[in-house]
């Protein structure tokens, strides 16, 4: 066997086959149904995630557990090619306003240390269903008209983004 | 289980998620049919032009792809577009603006009707834009419902919905 079949294909060329198709496999079943890459497009989660920036969403992080307030998650629209990233915050059943920019949950203020800049969002309460997750994205510095944000029925949550 | 029982598993399992995958993307020609219309549109509202008879041409063009009574539902604040006459003066005045997007479809499930010659496509439609000066571009995407219809043989569009994922 000449030298550079025997690094293509290895000593036992049955053998890598086997590995490649067992490596194929995994990665397919992994990243395309556990660990979704994710390329973050647009401003609407500055500064936690800068626009082109890679990510990679669990589709079980919720198998478990609920998503709760201040993760940050994927959205489906019409498939999961194209994703919504916001984050939560207000949980179902919860009410939830902007007054000056500032998120009031049941008449509280929330802590948000992920907002750097905040515009004057008003915003009237709405009561969340069962079934109904508030979300927005981070940036509250840019026109709360240019920024996609609200209520997200459980069903659209694809996953939780780890990093 | 020795190695050759186990390289039998990886094969089977193989052959096996390649059945699944086929059996799943199965598709009939009227649902092929209308995919390859959605995509010859998208081609189509991405194909600019700025001379004056070319948009005209352009703009009916694009309206080909509509029904004589379609009507195009944006969403709350917008005032829905009804007809086709509509859908083509629309296109020939935007074509200067709208030249600055590129059109992405994804995500296109088409569902046929049963008994009738209709079909309903969900999809994402994404507007991209380049901007002239940081050269980044930004993306758009909302989820439009669509309901086409077969009229002389041909699919078109008789009803554009925008759905609001965010409510």
């Amino acid at each position: 066997m000449s030298l550079t079949r025997r690094i293509v294909f290895g000593r036992h060329p049955r053998r890598t086959l086997v590995r490649v198709v067992v490596l194929a496999g995994i990665s397919f079943i992994t990243f395309g149904w556990v660990l979704i890459p994710v390329r973050a497009e647009g401003i609407s989660m500055l500064p936690t995630f800068e626009s082109g920036s890679l990510h990679l969403v669990s589709r079980v992080a919720y198998s478990y557990a609920r998503p709760s307030r201040g993760d940050v998650i994927a959205i489906r629209l019409a498939g999961p090619h194209v994703l919504y990233v916001k984050r939560i915050i207000a949980l179902p059943g919860e009410r939830v306003a902007f007054i000056n920019g500032q998120v009031y949950v049941n008449g509280a203020v929330l802590n948000e240390p992920y907002v750097r800049n905040r515009r004057m969002w008003d915003v009237p309460e709405v009561t969340l269903t069962q079934r109904e997750y508030f979300v927005v994205g981070d940036n509250r510095g840019m026109r709360a008209a240019d920024h996609d944000f609200g209520r997200v029925d459980v069903s659209r949550i694809v996953g939780k983004l780890l990093f | 289980m020795n190695r050759r029982h186990a390289i039998r598993a990886i094969v089977v399992l193989a052959l096996a998620a390649v059945a699944w995958f086929a059996w799943r993307g199965r598709e009939s020609g009227d649902e092929r049919a209308i995919r390859q219309r959605i995509e010859s549109l998208r081609h189509e509202i991405n194909t600019s032009t700025t001379d004056g008879l070319g948009t005209l041409a352009h703009a009916a063009q694009i309206g080909s792809y509509f029904t004589d009574d379609v009507t195009i539902e944006l969403g709350e604040g917008a005032t829905p577009i009804h007809g086709r006459d509509t859908v083509m003066g629309m296109a020939a005045r935007l074509q200067p603006r709208t030249a600055a997007f590129r059109l992405e479809l994804d995500d296109v499930g088409v569902e046929m009707v049963p008994g009738a010659e209709a079909a309903d496509v969900l999809l994402t439609a994404s507007f991209l834009r380049r901007s002239v000066s940081t050269g980044e571009e930004s993306r758009d995407a909302r989820e439009f419902s669509l309901v086409c219809q077969k009229t002389a043989g041909t699919w078109r569009i008789a009803r554009v919905t925008a759905i609001d994922t965010l409510r």
